[in-house]
């Protein structure tokens, strides 16, 4: 490990890598969702959970800028070793209209890993909170925690966790991307939707206060989704005494810190608060530190 | 400089001088594209440089403005940043010791709100060792009353003036393009002395929603950068070049050897990365690769022998400034 950069948060892994890399696969995966398949072992094996990459059209001008979005999961060579990521995205932009359209072999410029992730934290209950398209840097996570997978370089610690539980909720049923994934892991899914059509009928805080209500020892909630309902977690969290962290989705120019776009208002510890980059000391921060 | 002479790429000069401003190389990037260096250590050889311009400071700290900060433009970025950052002192405290070790010129970028607040920085500034210039940005538009150095050459010339009295560091003017004239503004900062003029800032612009009714930066105007702008900054080059001596550093949309050799051929003795460090982290490093290949392809033996060597056609265009500067 290099020496940390004292700008960035306390474990900020500083081994992000400027690349132009091949699509290797590139398709839907539910209604606006579609999951891209990129060559990039450089970043595979230094990635941790909760990281994401910037992402754009190698040689065009429009798009301009990178796109942030979370790392799905790496996946391996034949011989077992970190080939390369998945990145599931929604459509819904100029960007990611473009990217839908890519095939396999298309250059795409990629930098990363960035951002601190999720640190590995042994717990009895792992309670991961999703909204919209906020399921993405969880697969990770639940791979870490569950023993399935190590990630980083050097490996770092499984952390293991006695349970993990996704409360992940969208507006229907179409809209739910991967969710056979994590039960694969293991993971205990618990699905709300807007409509009803799959799930409880509703909100996912609902889901989640139920999930709390019947846990016990040791709990720790993650969460990732629209600012909104991000708050709305941290707040059921807090009524429930229980430690929270945010993944935020700040828009980003650079990923890197040097634009100071993606600020959030965060508490300096001292009763004021100062705006911090997303993107350097994040994009994961204890929920009770941000003020919404 | 002829058809005739070769140059190898291996025996180009890379070296400028602006004013008393001696650089290794012309490459330098941008002030507000780059944080304060650190944050690109893992990604570019900072030392192979040709100078860093942290992020502006002020002399009391600025929260900055409230998200969003950025839209995306075609081909350009809307930024309406202003000026975020933690003041002289922690400058001084927790970025320059860092920066003054780095093999590159350390030109630090100030705004002041006053004359006396921008002279107060530059005499703060010269206690410390290893800063190579100032650039004085009086052309942010994102701050109230930030381009009002930019916008008005008598207020310009006399700002440029003060600080180098007060300080022994070469001093560069770096302009907006938000004016009618940017000429005139040129030569006030040329005639008080300034080393160098770097443009242009950003061009004043706005993004709006129009489902919400509601413009999209925080701030409601921001500044675009990025290659949208590169003909509106090599026009400024060419205008300001025109009218004074002083070396000039171009700055708009640079992203590619060829925008460096343009910015060259309309006047440019250097030139600062901004936009491009954001879509591309390693761009300055393509760009200083391939420079010494281009300067030879050009039959020129350093930068100098390049800068404003643009052949105009032989009547000239109506509304170049007809008063040339006294330096």
């Amino acid at each position: 490990m290099t020496e940390c950069n004292p700008l960035h948060a306390a474990h900020y892994p500083d081994q992000a890598r400027c690349t132009t890399v091949p699509i290797v696969e590139n398709g839907p995966l539910a209604r606006d969702t579609h999951r891209v398949r990129i060559q990039c072992p450089e970043i595979a094996r230094t990635l941790v959970p909760g990281q994401f990459v910037m992402m754009r059209l190698a040689g065009f001008n429009d798009p301009l800028i990178g796109r942030a979005l979370a790392v799905y999961d790496t996946f391996p060579d034949a011989v077992s070793q970190p080939a390369g990521i998945d990145v599931v995205y929604m459509v819904k932009g100029k960007f990611t209209h473009r990217l839908a359209e890519c095939r396999p072999g298309q250059l795409l410029d990629v930098w990363g890993p960035l951002g601190n992730g999720f640190e590995a934290k042994a717990v009895d209950h792992l309670i991961l909170v999703a909204g919209g398209i906020g399921q993405t840097p969880f697969v990770t996570v639940a791979q870490e925690a569950l023993g399935h997978r190590q990630y980083g370089t050097p490996p770092r610690s499984n952390a293991r966790c006695g349970r993990v539980t996704l409360c992940y909720g969208a507006r229907s049923a179409d809209m739910l991307a991967g969710v056979g994934d994590f039960e694969q892991l293991g993971v205990d899914v618990q699905l709300a939707t807007e409509d009803g059509s799959r799930g409880h009928r509703g909100l996912v805080t609902d889901v989640l206060a139920g999930v709390l209500r019947g846990s016990h020892g040791s709990r720790r909630i993650l969460c990732c989704g629209p600012e909104r309902m991000m708050q709305a977690v941290a707040g059921v969290a807090a009524q429930h005494e229980t430690p929270c962290e945010v993944s935020l989705e700040s828009p980003m120019a650079c990923g890197i810190g040097i634009c100071f776009s993606c600020v959030v208002k965060l508490d300096d510890g001292q009763g004021g608060w100062d705006y911090r980059r997303t993107c350097v000391e994040g994009p994961v921060f204890d929920a009770a530190k941000i003020r919404w | 400089m002829s058809d005739t002479v070769t140059v190898s790429p291996s025996s180009v000069d890379l070296r400028v001088q602006l004013g008393r401003l001696h650089l290794a190389n012309p490459i330098l990037v941008a002030s507000g594209t780059f944080g304060y260096a650190r944050e690109m250590e893992h990604l570019v050889d900072l030392g192979r440089l040709g100078g860093i311009l942290p992020k502006t400071i002020t002399m009391a700290a600025r929260p900055g403005n409230p998200p969003w900060r950025t839209v995306e433009a075609s081909a350009g970025l809307l930024n309406s940043i202003g000026l975020d950052n933690d003041g002289l002192e922690a400058f001084i405290e927790h970025h320059l010791p860092y920066l003054a070790g780095l093999p590159t010129a350390i030109i630090v970028s100030i705004a002041g709100r006053t004359v006396d607040e921008f002279v107060a920085m530059a005499a703060r500034l010269d206690r410390e060792a290893g800063i190579a210039g100032l650039e004085l940005n009086i052309s942010c538009p994102n701050v109230s009353g930030g381009v009002d150095f930019g916008t008005d050459a008598g207020l310009c010339g006399q700002l440029v003036r003060n600080v180098l009295s007060a300080c022994r560091i070469p001093v560069i003017a770096k302009l907006t393009p938000n004016v009618t004239r940017i000429a005139d503004i040129a030569i006030a900062a040329s005639e008080a002395g300034a080393d160098a003029i770097s443009l242009i800032n950003t061009v004043q612009g706005m993004a709006v929603d129009w489902r919400k009714r509601k413009p999209i930066l925080g701030n409601v105007l921001g500044g675009l950068s990025g290659p949208a702008i590169k003909p509106i900054a090599l026009r400024c080059v060419h205008q300001v070049r025109q009218a004074v001596r002083t070396p000039l550093i171009g700055i708009g949309g640079i992203a590619t050897i060829d925008d460096v050799m343009e910015f060259f051929v309309a006047g440019a003795s250097a030139v600062q990365i901004g936009t491009a460090n954001y879509y591309d982290p390693t761009v300055s490093m393509k760009l200083l690769d391939r420079l010494p290949a281009a300067l030879s392809e050009a039959g020129a033996a350093s930068v100098a022998e390049l800068t404003g060597t643009l052949q105009l056609p032989a009547r000239p265009s109506a509304d170049l400034p007809s008063k040339p500067s006294g330096t």
